[in-house]
């Protein structure tokens, strides 16, 4: 069982020092790396309502973790400027938002589309699964595998995917484990 | 002797050698790495002063005995600043484990009244040993996460 959080969600937590018990910012973005299943960094506002952007970034290496209620990380110096961030971070790539793409089976069947990318709670950003609007209507979370294809309008699953597709956050925290293990990933 | 803070609070502090009373114990300043009560904030406000836990001779269940009444000193550096603003007020305070996620508030902290040692955590019903504090803060104390937390 893993608890999980919404790419959504994560906007707007508050980033906690550890040391200090300070809020020094709040997320104001989520930068992800669809190929590797792993957000990057994050953008950043000011502490406050309509306090308006900070420059300074994180990288995912100077997260602590990531949770359901704040962005925890050591210290203030953690915090840094988009040119002292890797290249990743400081000036992502374009096309990398996965929202829209279509979720494809290994054996061609679709899956619905990505909504949002859901996290590891505790980790630094691993992603472990979507959130898809699924074929039939409704809404759906499917565990990743930790490499896909991503071609920026469509993503190649596992066709185990379809098995494990559910119906909640709690759901997929149940089944992210198993469904690593029947694809012989941990 | 150990002590919670919710008792403490309130409790006079007695100068020892003109047996004047200098005012009430407000809040405890800890040195969250040493796990160790660093000074007392006696008095709220402007008037808020502070008093080193070596200058203390006696830490009773009655009064605070103090060695005179030039133990109290107006904050030193902006850890003490911040304890006499009342912004490290730890009763109350909510906790984040270091994974992110909220524990609740602290409803109390359980400490060595001779040593000054800090023990026990209290976080709603459930108690943490106080090597888990990692950090205090205005907005925040953190700990590290317990288990499935």
């Amino acid at each position: 069982m893993r608890l999980l959080v919404t790419g959504s969600a994560i906007r707007g937590l508050p980033v906690v020092t550890i040391d200090g018990g300070e809020d020094v910012a709040e997320v104001r973005d989520v930068i992800y790396n669809p190929e590797a299943g792993h957000i990057v960094g994050l953008t950043l506002n000011k502490r406050g309502f309509l306090a308006g952007r900070r420059r300074e970034v994180l990288s995912a290496h100077t997260i602590h973790a990531i949770g359901r209620d704040a962005v925890m990380v050591d210290d203030e110096s953690s915090l840094i400027l988009p040119e002292d961030a890797p290249a990743d971070v400081g000036a992502p790539p374009p096309g990398r938002d996965v929202t829209g793409n279509e979720v494809l089976t290994e054996g061609g069947a679709s899956l619905g589309e990505v909504k949002d990318i859901v996290v590891l709670v505790g980790s630094n950003g691993e992603v472990v699964g979507y959130e898809i609007d699924t074929a039939s209507g409704g809404t759906g979370y499917i565990p990743l595998p930790s490499q896909l294809a991503v071609s920026g309008s469509a993503l190649v699953v596992p066709d185990a995917t379809k098995d494990f597709v559910e119906h909640d956050l709690v759901g997929l925290g149940a089944a992210v484990d198993d469904f690593r293990s029947r694809l012989g990933l941990r | 002797m150990s002590d919670r803070l919710t008792n403490a609070l309130g409790r006079k502090v007695v100068s020892r050698t003109t047996a004047e009373e200098l005012g009430d114990l407000v809040q405890i300043v800890i040195d969250v790495k040493r796990r160790q009560v660093t000074s007392l904030v006696v008095g709220k406000g402007r008037k808020a002063l502070l008093v080193d836990w070596e200058q203390i001779s006696g830490f009773g269940p009655d009064a605070v005995m103090v060695a005179d009444d030039d133990a109290l000193h107006p904050p030193r550096d902006d850890h003490e600043e911040a304890a006499a603003d009342g912004k490290l007020e730890l009763i109350g305070k909510r906790t984040l484990s270091d994974a992110g996620n909220a524990l609740g508030e602290i409803s109390d902290v359980i400490f060595d009244t001779d040593s000054g040692a800090v023990e026990t955590l209290v976080i709603g019903d459930r108690e943490l040993p106080a090597k888990s504090l990692l950090g205090v803060g205005s907005y925040a104390a953190v700990v590290t996460a317990p288990k499935a937390g």
